[in-house]
């Protein structure tokens, strides 16, 4: 689907296919987000992150630079490496580029799922058992491997892993409705 | 490669997968839009537990090398270090981002521990053996909401010939003022 989307774009050009390129961009962008927050741990760089890999994915299949538009997630993934890389080093060029061709592009509203509201959380958590609140919070305070937090814990990163998956499946059945608070 | 079951999403979330197969996941779910909703999913948790616990929300026991996180992170502590047995008198300014009672408890050949509050038990809870003391960290925001109060914990190490008391803290809480 993405690659269908990537192609009629491609072909349009010099015309704009306005809505293949809202399509895509709703598509993807939230994924592109997800690998920027993965990355760089941080909200707003993993907003910059998309709207640059968004932007300049679009203005590369508007140019034709994409060698084969039905590869056009290989090509994102692509660029979500090296601009995440560059964001690393500090980069200015991206913004450069946001500046160049951010106002040409009608950029979609994208669906970013809603927060969590906390207080349900909290009330899901007192349900758990001791060590599987404590391992969560170990977790995802900081987004800690098992290695770590089993070492200030005197467990196995195996044994982590193992009440941390426990953890989250009772966190998740509370939280989104399963036997919720 | 097929979609990647919650598991792994969560590992890759965490840093814990090798370079390849962390890439072979990433070009998976740029392209899926099932595995980018479960792992969509996965942030949400984490975000509302670190949120939850950011906010004072929740009673925990931590770990030692968890508070000095905690405080590398400039996060302004208020830690009541109490003897075995022992008491303290204890109160919560607004400043305070995270509340910790540092109960100090022999620990040695102890394999678990119930805490007890008041007249409720807390199984299995989590500590470090090496370090020589169990650390609660208690809801701030329901402190915060408390009168004057006397508040007693008790260790308990559980045992196969039962149980014995490690040691008895007396918490006299009053409001900030």
């Amino acid at each position: 689907m993405e690659g269908d989307l990537a192609r009629r774009i491609a072909e349009a050009a010099p015309r704009i296919d306005a809505e293949a390129e809202a399509d895509l961009y709703r598509r993807l962008a939230p994924r592109v987000r997800l690998y920027g927050r993965r990355h760089l741990r941080d909200d707003e760089e993993a907003y910059d992150l998309m709207q640059h890999v968004m932007i300049a994915t679009i203005e590369k299949l508007r140019a034709g630079e994409v060698r084969e538009p039905e590869r056009v997630v290989s090509f994102v993934f692509g660029m979500c490496r090296m601009v995440t890389m560059e964001m690393r080093r500090g980069d200015r060029r991206r913004d450069e580029l946001l500046e160049k061709y951010g106002a040409d592009l009608e950029i979609a509203d994208i669906a970013i799922a809603p927060r969590l509201d906390e207080a349900r959380v909290a009330a899901c958590l007192e349900r758990l058992a001791e060590r599987e609140r404590t391992v969560l919070i170990l977790s995802f305070y900081e987004d800690e491997p098992a290695e770590r937090v089993g070492v200030t814990l005197g467990l196995s990163a195996g044994n982590v892993r193992v009440i941390r998956h426990r953890a989250i499946e009772h966190l998740r059945d509370c939280v989104m409705g399963k036997g919720g608070p | 490669m097929s979609h990647a079951d919650r598991a792994t999403l969560v590992a890759y979330w965490l840093g814990e997968l090798d370079e390849s197969q962390e890439a072979a996941i990433e070009e998976h779910y740029l392209g899926c839009a099932e595995c980018s909703a479960q792992l969509a999913e996965v942030e949400a948790l984490a975000d509302g537990v670190r949120r939850a616990f950011a906010g004072g929300l929740i009673r925990a026991v931590v770990t030692p090398r968890f508070v000095e996180q905690l405080r590398s992170r400039g996060l302004r502590l208020r830690e009541y270090r109490v003897p075995c047995p022992g008491s303290v008198n204890c109160s919560v300014a607004p400043e305070v981002d995270v509340l910790l009672s540092r109960l100090q408890v022999p620990l040695e050949g102890v394999e678990r521990i119930d805490l007890i509050v008041g007249d409720r038990r807390f199984e299995d809870v989590a500590f470090d053996a090496a370090s020589g003391e169990v650390v609660v960290a208690p809801s701030i925001a329901y402190i915060r909401t408390m009168p004057a109060y006397r508040n007693v914990m008790r260790l308990v190490a559980v045992e196969a010939g039962g149980e014995r008391v490690l040691g008895e803290y007396t918490f006299h809480h009053s409001p900030h003022s």
